[in-house]
């Protein structure tokens, strides 16, 4: 298939792939300013746990508190900002608190032997729905009052409408969104472990491939997976979720294929791309090499799905999440002792996209004639978006 | 449409879903390209792409979100992350004064 058909079936339909895109844009846009927080709490978690390198009953502490305490407070922020600026981020994280609260019942970590000051559930997902919510009431009370206050009164009213609106906020959080949220958690929880349990996580993949190409990645990883991966953690110190999307294997072995056996013009630009997306861990690069030949697809699926099967064979996981999804990054985060099934894992996945790759493309004989593509091809498909875009078919 | 003259640009910005990642890179390589001409080049989100943006390089996947953030900036889309013609494109015509359209 050339470049043009496989542009317009991707372009087709482009309202409702943008509006997820672009809902899946605002719940990742919450959680990756983050990342660093869940890398600090990956580290202090491998280090410290009684299962750690290090343990350490005392620094241990931090743990329980990072993550139901500071990174739901930091995702409520980050929701908050992007609605109403500073103001929308400080009532979000207020918001907030009411449902961290509520849904930190005691509990035990990992073992059971590290009693925690608190524990239950992470609140993420409350964060995603009262930062941005509370900001945005925010944001009308201020346009509302906006030029109708008497000079010298501005701060007051400022502060106190934070301070009251934010209160109330956090009560209504606590008392009706929790409860909600919760059981929301709690039934994706129980999917999750129903497909670990019965050996269906590979199945994943059929989704999350497909989509990450089509620019849903951070979505889908940080929107998704990453608040169900962190509650994970906090009950068995680690997680197999931060690696469904993350792993680089699958677009590694494909672009390798691409290198040996696809089109000639191509092969010159992918070892850069190669290194960037393996080690760089920018995923992106790889997907224009998918959606140039849409069939290739099948490839990642595979890849990706045997990865899962591996990393569930041998029951490793990540403390943290591995963002961005580099191999580099995976080694960092990997849980003690995890290393060997995890590596192989990524390995594992890599074959096999390499291998199916290289299996469409006929092992390199014949790509060439019919399905050749030239920088000229890349050319005209781009002219194609542009009379598509003249035509008012797009945007 | 909207066009623009490639010797009125002074901004030019990359953006990429999350704005951390893969527009980081490509800003990187088109800083490096656009610094003669004294153009800044920035990298964003695709969401929060600037109301002053006046040429928005990013993935034909994202361009249509791209437009509806921002109608007014010309934004030119590309197909892979390196060597796309449409980087040449926009450094062409900041060199050569040629006109960019969206």
């Amino acid at each position: 298939m050339a470049l043009p058909d496989a542009l317009s079936t991707t372009t087709e339909g482009s309202g409702a792939r943008a509006r997820i895109q672009r809902f899946g844009g605002y719940l990742s846009g919450m959680v990756m300013p983050n990342i660093g927080a869940f890398i600090a709490f990956g580290f202090i978690t491998a280090l410290f746990i009684p299962d750690g390198w290090t343990p350490n009953a005392d620094l241990a502490e931090m743990v329980g508190p990072m993550i139901i305490v500071l990174i739901p407070t930091l995702v409520a922020y980050s929701g908050g900002r992007m609605v109403h600026g500073q103001r929308g981020a400080v009532i979000g994280a207020v918001a907030t608190f009411g449902a961290i609260v509520a849904g930190a019942d005691p509990v035990r970590l990992n073992d059971g032997t590290t009693a925690l000051p608190f524990g239950g559930q992470v609140m993420i997902l409350g964060a995603f729905v009262l930062g941005p919510l509370a900001a945005y009431l925010l944001k009308l009370f201020d346009n509302l009052v906006a030029g109708r206050v008497k000079a010298g009164f501005e701060m007051l009213i400022d502060n106190f409408s934070i301070g009251i609106l934010g209160g109330v906020m956090a009560i209504f959080g606590y008392t009706v969104i929790e409860p909600i949220v919760g059981w929301i958690t709690d039934r994706l929880g129980d999917g999750v472990e129903t497909l670990v349990n019965h050996s269906l996580l590979p199945l994943s993949s059929v989704i999350i491939e497909p989509a990450k190409v089509l620019f849903l990645n951070n979505a889908i990883n940080h929107g998704v997976l990453t608040p169900l991966g962190a509650a994970e953690v906090t009950t068995q110190g680690k997680s197999i979720l931060f690696m469904l999307e993350a792993n680089p294997g699958p677009g590694a072995g494909l672009l390798l294929a691409y290198m040996f056996f696809g089109p000639r013009s191509l092969r010159p630009t992918v070892p850069a791309a190669l290194i960037i997306q393996f080690f760089g861990g920018i995923h992106e690069i790889y997907f224009p090499y998918v959606l140039m030949r849409p069939k290739t697809i099948l490839a990642t699926i595979a890849g990706g799905a045997s990865g899962i099967a591996v990393f569930q064979a041998f029951d490793v996981g990540l403390t943290g999440p591995a963002a961005p999804g580099s191999f580099i990054a995976f080694m960092g985060v990997t849980a003690r002792g995890d290393y060997f099934g995890v590596t192989l894992g990524i390995l594992v996945s890599a074959v096999v996209s390499f291998m199916v790759t290289g299996a469409l493309f006929r092992f390199g004989h014949g790509v060439d004639d019919a399905e050749g593509m030239t920088d000229i091809d890349l050319t005209k498909a781009e002219e194609s978006v542009a009379a598509t875009k003249a035509q008012g078919k797009v945007g | 449409m909207t066009s623009i003259n490639g010797s009125d640009v002074t901004k030019v910005v990359i953006a990429c879903d999350a704005g951390m990642g893969s527009s980081v890179m490509v800003a990187s390589t088109m800083k490096k390209k656009l610094k003669k001409y004294d153009v800044d080049v920035v990298h964003t989100p695709v969401n929060e792409i600037p109301a002053d943006a006046q040429v928005v390089l990013c993935h034909a996947g994202l361009a249509d979100r791209a437009r509806r953030v921002n109608p007014d900036a010309v934004v030119v889309p590309f197909q892979i992350f390196m060597g796309d013609p449409a980087f040449a494109k926009v450094e062409n015509a900041i060199k050569d004064g040629g006109t960019l359209e969206s």
